[in-house]
């Protein structure tokens, strides 16, 4: 039997990334205030002790053999056989950032020996240094370049004892074993090569039967060698016990010496491990499982509506009322199981925050700028599944913010600021939704820059220019291809950070709100649904067909009378004056080739939808019921259709379509352009 | 059937273990995250053999060791560590703490097996 390597590299690198993020996390705070507190030393470790350990056991083998030195380092730290120095925060994250490297060209088989020595070269050296106790200034470091060499040395001798040498302890004697039994013996044993072994206090005997049971019961096998009742193991053993007494004579003849490392011997310190009240009774669930329940719950939703239906058809209205009643029962259960799956799906903002500081951290010392990050609502918790989608428009934002909105030290302080800019993370629930601000106080943005640069790259035109107000000239900052960066710089300015930043959200059914004060700082905030999976719907009528419309996109609706519709460009589009303001009309009828009902618009209705901060307001023929509907994805086999979303099953066990208003506007702007210049002819 | 517990902090391992656990015919095996979260499933049910990690938050392998024979379903059980390091020290305080064995880390599939099945027979 044999893994499957590159599963369990995938599930590595996933778990990789949580334990560079905690370790990361506890340097920067250690760089920040100068110390490390043993609790966080213990985390240091362990943090680094499984990436060694799982590395290794998924075969990235130099990654884990560079890892070992940092353990090693970290090791002896938490041991007190070094004293930590605060520079010694800014070269582990260095070191840190090294092993990520390597990680990444492991994993996609582009790293050899000569490219692992020329990354990690000048790290070791310094890292060794701190290992043996010196302090890596540039003086020292000649010096230990020659202790450097016997220390890579007695790496490697660790090294192929602890991994990688699995084929070797197969082919060889007893001496390469795998695993063992304890023995007294074992200990003061050089036994160092066994990769397992079995204690037992009945060493004399089971040294000398173990040759004729292993031969009796696992003939072939000579990897190992005791077994024996473990009855006469006794917790109360120490170490002092163990002194060293005879040799196990199978070992013996073949054992190599191996010298005990520096390394090694620091165990001896073991820190007794604090034990902490912790939330232990968690298990990790593939979300896709969690999908699976809340789909599962969906069609109970769906069946329960079904049958809702179906008591219509029962004519003793007693019977009837009966089983309704029972069945709003039912209708209550499954509520209360859909929100317990909820519950399941949220996570709090931390998982997201974590990610931050080190990024700030790397940018604003590459920009020479001194920022302090603030983040509040650490505990609010979000739908798992926004998570990805959410991360990136989020870091693309705080690196617009140091780059473009912060300001260097110097400038700050002639601004009469504090040398120190700030950048606010904050995420609250309110009204079914999710807001999150992100927020800096450096010199805002230059909302004439934007909009002429938008003007240019013909975002907008001159009409609109006119009648924009100075936020919402900044917001066309998420516009394609708008960058005030005079100089692209790697971090941001290229134009393209801003819009993705607007289509993640978008797509998450979130909108974007923009607030900027010249040289007073920027406010960004993002409001999200709380869930993508389930929306409060409401049913309308175009023509035969029947949609579904988000609840949370209705503005308003309303019957138009013949006054407030106006016609312009060619006649052919409407627009709908609702209290100074003129909102374009979408015809559903004509975007989905519904026949339509009635011509005049003042015959049907109108809802006014919005999305983001625009607003349009579409036609249709009535308004039915509202309800709650479960979003199911269309699937990819399906053409995709400007203004549908996704889809539903309703309790007839019909498909609903969900209009999408995002695209419904998309499309509204496509048909007519010019339409929009007359949005504000107030 | 044997029931066995893995407790690791690294759901990769977890997995890992669990699989060739399981390829090799033991399909009742429980895991757990930490010390504390083995200690709690270990007094909850009556495991055959456990299999632990050394370092893991909250509770090591070692404590977790320590404590489990105290426990009078666990003194005479069978324990064993799964160790990245080899050495006598990290031996000795396996069996101080009252582990019946050791796996080293990473681990070939069939050779956990084999010391599985060792264990067990006995």
């Amino acid at each position: 039997m044999a893994f499957d390597i590159s599963k369990y590299r995938e599930m590595f690198v996933e778990e990789a990334e949580e334990l560079f993020e905690s370790a990361d996390n506890v340097l920067l705070e250690a760089e920040n205030n100068g110390s490390l507190t043993e609790e966080e030393m213990g985390q240091l470790f362990r943090d680094v002790h499984t990436l060694k350990g799982s590395g290794a056991s998924v075969e990235l083998t130099l990654f884990a053999k560079f890892t070992h030195s940092v353990e090693n380092l970290m090791d002896k730290l938490r041991n007190h056989k070094i004293e930590y120095l605060p520079e010694m925060a800014g070269s582990l994250i260095d070191a840190l950032d090294i092993m990520k490297e390597l990680l990444e060209l492991e994993v996609d088989n582009e790293l050899n020996e000569e490219v692992f020595q020329e990354k990690t070269k000048e790290q070791l050296i310094i890292i060794n240094a701190y290992s043996d106790g010196k302090a890596a200034s540039p003086e020292v470091k000649e010096e230990v370049v020659v202790i450097e060499q016997k220390v890579e040395q007695k790496e490697e001798l660790d090294e192929s004892e602890n991994f990688g040498f699995f084929d070797e302890a197969l082919d060889e004697t007893q001496n390469n074993k795998p695993y063992g039994i304890f023995a007294d013996d074992d200990v003061s044993n050089d036994t160092s090569n066994d990769a397992f072994g079995f204690f037992d206090d009945d060493l004399e005997e089971v040294s000398k039967t173990a040759e004729t049971a292993k031969l009796k019961v696992h003939e072939e096998e000579d990897n190992f060698g005791f077994f024996d009742d473990v009855a006469e193991l006794t917790p109360e053993s120490n170490i002092e016990e163990q002194t060293p007494s005879t040799q196990v004579a199978v070992q013996k003849s073949t054992s190599p010496a191996v010298p005990a490392t520096s390394s090694k011997k620091v165990d001896d310190k073991k820190d007794k491990t604090v034990k902490k009240a912790a939330s232990t009774n968690n298990i990790r669930v593939n979300l896709d499982k969690i999908d699976l329940l809340m789909n599962n719950v969906g069609d109970l939703v769906i069946t329960n509506a079904m049958l809702t239906q179906f008591t219509s058809t029962i004519d003793d209205t007693k019977t009837r009322n009966s089983v309704l009643e029972r069945l709003e029962l039912l209708e209550r259960h499954i509520r209360d199981m859909q929100d317990s799956i909820m519950s399941i799906r949220m996570v709090p903002m931390e998982s997201i925050y974590s990610k931050f500081p080190k990024v700030i951290r790397d940018i604003s010392k590459k920009l020479s700028k001194k920022v302090d990050f603030k983040h509040f609502g650490d505990n609010v918790e979000i739908d798992k599944a926004m998570i990805e989608g959410l991360t990136d428009p989020l870091m693309h934002i705080i690196r617009n913010s140091l780059d473009h909105g912060l300001e260097i030290p110097e400038e700050r302080i002639n601004t009469g600021k504090s040398e120190v800019g700030t950048i606010t993370l904050s995420a609250e629930q309110a009204n079914g939704q999710m807001i999150i601000t992100i927020e800096d106080d450096g010199k805002g943005i230059d909302h004439e820059k934007v909009a002429a640069k938008a003007l240019t790259n013909g975002l907008i035109d001159e009409n609109q220019y006119n009648t924009m107000t100075n936020n919402e000239k900044a917001m066309l900052v998420f516009g394609a291809g708008v960058s005030t960066a005079d100089q692209v710089t790697d971090i941001s300015g290229r134009g393209v950070g801003m819009d993705v930043v607007k289509t993640n959200i978008h797509k998450l059914g979130g909108a974007l709100k923009l607030d900027t004060n010249m040289g007073e700082g920027t406010t960004i905030t993002i409001i999200l649904p709380l869930t993508l999976a389930i929306l409060d719907g409401l049913d309308i009528a175009v023509g035969s067909q029947k949609y579904i419309l988000p609840l949370s996109s209705i503005v308003e609706s309303l019957q138009p009378t013949s006054e407030m519709i106006k016609k312009i460009g060619d006649g052919t589009q409407d627009l709908l004056m609702l209290r100074e303001e003129f909102i374009p009309v979408v015809r559903l009828h004509d975007l989905f080739g519904v026949e339509s009902t009635f011509e005049k618009l003042e015959d049907g209705m109108l809802i006014v939808v919005k999305s983001g901060a625009t607003k349009v307001a579409i036609s249709i023929d009535e308004f039915l019921d509202q309800h709650q509907v479960v979003v199911k994805p269309l699937d990819k086999n399906f053409r995709s259709v400007e203004g549908i979303g996704a889809a539903t099953v309703r309790g007839d066990g019909s498909i609903g379509l969900i209009l999408d208003i995002l695209g419904i506007i998309n499309a509204q702007l496509k048909s007519d352009k010019g339409i929009t210049d007359s949005k504000r002819a107030s | 059937m044997a029931k066995l517990l893995i407790v690791d902090d690294s759901t990769m391992l977890r997995d890992m273990l669990n699989y060739a656990l399981t390829e090799g015919g033991y399909t009742d095996v429980v895991e757990a995250i930490d010390g504390v979260d083995g200690l709690a499933k270990a007094k909850l049910a009556s495991f055959d053999l456990i299999i632990t990690d050394v370092n893991m938050p909250n509770m090591d392998g070692l404590t977790l060791i320590s404590e489990l024979r105290k426990v009078p379903a666990y003194v005479k059980k069978p324990i064993l560590v799964l160790t990245t390091e080899r050495s006598d020290e990290m031996k000795a305080k396996g069996k101080a703490a009252g582990a019946t064995g050791w796996i080293v880390k990473p681990f070939v599939p069939d050779q956990l097996l084999k010391a599985v099945n060792i264990v067990l027979s006995r």
